[in-house]
């Protein structure tokens, strides 16, 4: 609420003890002792964007060389581990840490009208282990040793007998690593929506951004068990010598198949639901009306991640199930049409009845309506049981995923980046070339993907690292080429036009958009404490209740939750949001970091199965924590 | 020009929010070490394999009966913090560390025993059986470390952070032994 003149000095005064109480340390220090929602937002942000780099120049050498028929840019050995690092990239490196980590890091306090999470110093320790994870692996690129039996890592492919190098082995302890960061982040997320929401933000005014990001972070918090488990059962199977997955000592290879798909399926509904939040947040700010059926959309977004824990058998159609769990999985899987509908039709309703303004966010929107419906078409064909046991592991497979991944989860991301680009940076993008950026995405994944069903069709299977001429692939294949290489220079203007609009662009202002959250009530980019007083809420659509804004700045020269008698922020009752608790919240801290880089050793230990040595890091763990734990809130 | 205070309602705080993930989280692994356990019994036609000696039935459980009382005071160490007595909560901490502590070592001596006759390698039963075991004895030490120290934080007196501890540590021992009890019961479900 840009308070540029305070209205009176005891305003005044509460607004510098505010800005005292909440100012982050200058420097490079500041950048790694924060707890600041905002900055590690912005850290997780610049990070995926460089993993983003890697995991698309992987997906651009395997096009080069699939481009024309026996090329031989790369060899198959380097291919599987181009195509294992590519999907490990996209979905732990980039798509879950982009959404999670950066969308819901920067926006959902903002949005909630809290002054930062629930567990801020949480929050930097799963920053800290994302970033050492994927450090970790792709260390392991760089040795030649990645992963490389696929994103999905079947047994017995993956098991020391087949695969006796180490790359398995930084897959395993990459994965767990990982799954930590995405876990804590999980826990923070529900914690802080439930716990931190300004009050009389009751659960039915909760933004559909943050029911989204709820239901991910539900979804994360019950799905990455399994591949912890999974993984664990591996690293024990190849490197202690238990016997999980091995057939002749009593194991189960499809036990792999079974865990890794309870995992697997939710993960494909995390890395998406997000995305509708991103949406949902878009399509009211550019056609100036409430969402049409918001309470649906709201239960709509929770019910798709509770169906996804039905059906992970799917991806094992192909598998010799009994005919009992193919039936009764393809009906769990149909089942998810319903919520995925209600959200389509909410969206284009939407669209109709309110005025809508095409600018470059809400482009992608409608790009990522017309992904998601199309790649949802395939995915309904591949209930039919028979349909599937034929396209299972071609490039029909890959055009519908890459439908929906690419398309539905990555076009809100790019259409997110624009619509915040102002609140963040507080310039303006420039619209043309966002334009342009849009539509050269969008031909460009079409050509790049849809060929893709052609070619599965036709018989072409995945992770082949190169085929025989006279098939009739190659023209399709370049053309898949060409779209790849048209998607990644739409790509490279949608970043450049950011970096030159940072640089050159207008001052935005507060509200360019005449958005309908609470994040547009703010300066941009937002001061240190996000708010001079914790709003009131009496709506979803709190930007546009100007009476309530109204009562914020006579709140702030009265003094009341301004909170500007120390590091404070609010706990409210979870469901109607009632004022409950002002709590004292921690400061910048040293100790995530360094509890990060231990658990690096730790996994760095296990990798060269020096378990003695691992252990002792792990006591190095514990007393990292015991430091973390030695400072209580109000001491600080 | 201060305002009147705002109207208030009680609730639970975020520490006990965090230690509910941090269980649901937990709940979830051990869910699927048990789904795994009961997956590899019906695809093995004897269960325990044969050569391998059923698990024994007594002294699990009277052991797991022992842990599983530590849960009263645990939660009477924590009715003491809400009452603001600190020297009897911390009496009540140490009473419980003693049956847990003495838990522990019994399980670890008798683990080290067990893996002596038959080792974690030999096939998939001996893999899931240390396994969950193992994991279960994991969580006992996580929150043997948990009460070790909460007690020197209550050695300093009482601060509302410190009574927030106290709850989540209660409910997470009340979690540890709710899985003790599951994963014993699911072991000794071989003998059937």
């Amino acid at each position: 609420m840009a308070v540029a003149a305070p209205p009176s000095t005891a305003a005044a005064e509460r607004l510098d003890r505010l800005e005292r109480m909440w100012r982050s340390r200058p420097g490079l220090l500041g950048w790694l002792t924060t707890t600041d929602h905002k900055r590690i937002g912005l850290l997780y942000f610049w990070t995926t964007l460089v993993f983003f780099g890697a995991g698309g120049v992987e997906a651009l050498v395997m096009r080069t060389q699939l481009a024309q028929p026996n090329e031989r840019l790369v060899g198959p050995s380097t291919y599987d581990q181009l195509f294992s690092m590519h999907g490990i990239t996209m979905i732990f490196l980039f798509i879950i840490p982009m959404t999670t980590g950066a969308f819901g890091n920067y926006l959902i306090p903002l949005m909630i009208g809290a002054r930062d999470m629930a567990f801020p110093r949480v929050n930097a320790l799963s920053y800290w282990i994302f970033v050492s994870s994927g450090i970790f692996m792709y260390v392991a690129l760089f040795m030649g040793t990645a992963p490389n039996a696929g994103w999905f890592d079947y047994v017995p492919l993956a098991s020391r007998q087949f695969d006796p190098g180490r790359n398995i082995d930084f897959y395993c302890l990459g994965i767990i690593f990982n799954s930590l960061a995405s876990t804590l982040t999980a826990g923070l997320f529900i914690v802080t929506i439930l716990k931190s929401r300004a009050p009389g933000m009751s659960l039915n005014r909760l933004p559909l951004f943050c029911f989204a990001m709820f239901a991910a972070a539900i979804g994360l918090l019950f799905a990455l068990p399994a591949l912890s488990v999974d993984t664990i059962f591996l690293f024990l199977d190849r490197n202690v010598g238990t016997h999980f997955f091995d057939v002749a000592h009593g194991g189960t290879a499809l036990l792999w198949q079974n865990l890794f798909w309870f995992f697997g399926h939710p993960e494909v509904y995390i890395l998406i639901v997000p995305a509708f939040g991103i949406a949902t947040s878009i399509i009211p700010a550019f056609t100036q009306r409430k969402m049409v059926a918001f309470p649906l959309v709201a239960v709509a977004e929770l019910l798709v991640v509770f169906i996804g824990f039905g059906v992970w058998a799917h991806h094992m159609f192909a598998t010799g199930l009994p005919t009992v769990a193919l039936v009764f999985f393809a009906g769990a899987s149909a089942l998810v049409v319903i919520p995925s509908t209600i959200q389509v039709f909410s969206w284009l309703m939407s669209f109709v009845t309110g005025s809508a303004r095409f600018n470059t966010p809400l482009l992608f929107i409608a790009g990522f309506i017309f992904m998601f419906v199309t790649g949802g078409l395939t995915g309904i064909m591949f209930v039919a049981v028979p349909f599937d046991q034929q396209v299972t592991d071609t490039y029909f497979v890959i055009a519908h995923f890459h439908y929906i991944i690419f398309g539905a989860a990555v076009f809100p991301i790019f259409g997110g980046m624009y619509y915040w680009f102002p609140k963040i940076t507080g310039r303006m993008y420039f619209e043309r070339p966002g334009q342009i950026s849009f539509w050269t995405i969008f031909v460009g994944t079409n050509l790049l993907f849809f060929p893709m069903h052609i070619l599965g069709l036709l018989g072409m299977t995945r992770r082949e690292y190169t085929y025989p001429a006279g098939l009739g692939w190659g023209p399709y294949n370049l053309a898949e080429t060409i779209g790849a290489f048209l998607t990644t220079a739409g790509i490279l203007l949608l970043f450049g036009n950011l970096v030159a609009s940072y640089l050159r662009g207008e001052p935005a202002g507060a509200d360019p958009w005449h958005g309908p959250t609470l994040e547009w009530t703010t300066t941009s980019p937002p001061p240190d404490y996000n708010y001079v007083v914790i709003p009131k809420v009496t709506s979803a659509y709190p930007n546009w209740d100007a009476a309530d804004r109204e009562e914020d700045r006579r709140k702030l020269r009265d003094g009341v939750l301004v909170l500007e008698q120390g590091h404070e922020q609010v706990e409210v009752t979870p469901a109607d949001g009632w004022l409950s608790e002002i709590v004292e919240m921690p400061h910048s801290s040293p100790w995530p970091p360094l509890l990060a880089l231990s658990l690096a050793l730790v996994f760095t230990m296990l990798l060269i199965e020096k378990f003695e040595i691992a252990g002792i890091m792990g006591i190095l763990c514990l007393l990292t924590l015991l430091g973390w734990h030695s400072t209580e809130p109000q001491e600080a | 020009m201060t305002a009147a205070p705002l109207p208030r309602r009680s609730s639970l705080p975020a520490a006990w929010w965090g230690m509910s993930i941090l269980i649901a989280s937990e709940g979830m692994l051990f869910g699927c070490l048990i789904a795994t356990y009961f997956y590899l019994r019906f695809k093995n036609p004897a269960w325990p394999p044969d050569g391998i000696p059923a698990p024994r039935l007594v002294v699990p459980l009277v052991l797991t009966a022992c842990l599983a009382t530590t849960s009263a005071p645990m939660q009477l160490a924590l009715a003491a913090v809400r009452a603001g007595r600190v020297a009897t909560a911390r009496l009540f901490l140490v009473a419980a560390l003693v049956v847990q502590c003495g838990y522990f070592a019994y399980e670890v001596h008798d683990f080290h025993d067990q893996l002596g006759k038959v080792d974690i390698t030999r096939d998939a039963y001996s893999s899931i059986y240390y396994t969950l075991l193992g994991a279960d004895h994991g969580h006992v030490f996580l929150g043997i470390l948990f009460n070790l120290w909460l007690l020197g934080k209550l050695a300093r007196g009482l601060t509302r952070y410190r009574a927030n501890a106290t709850l989540a540590i209660t409910w997470y021992w009340h979690f540890v032994n709710v899985l003790t009890i599951v994963v014993v019961g699911t072991l000794l479900s071989a003998r059937a």
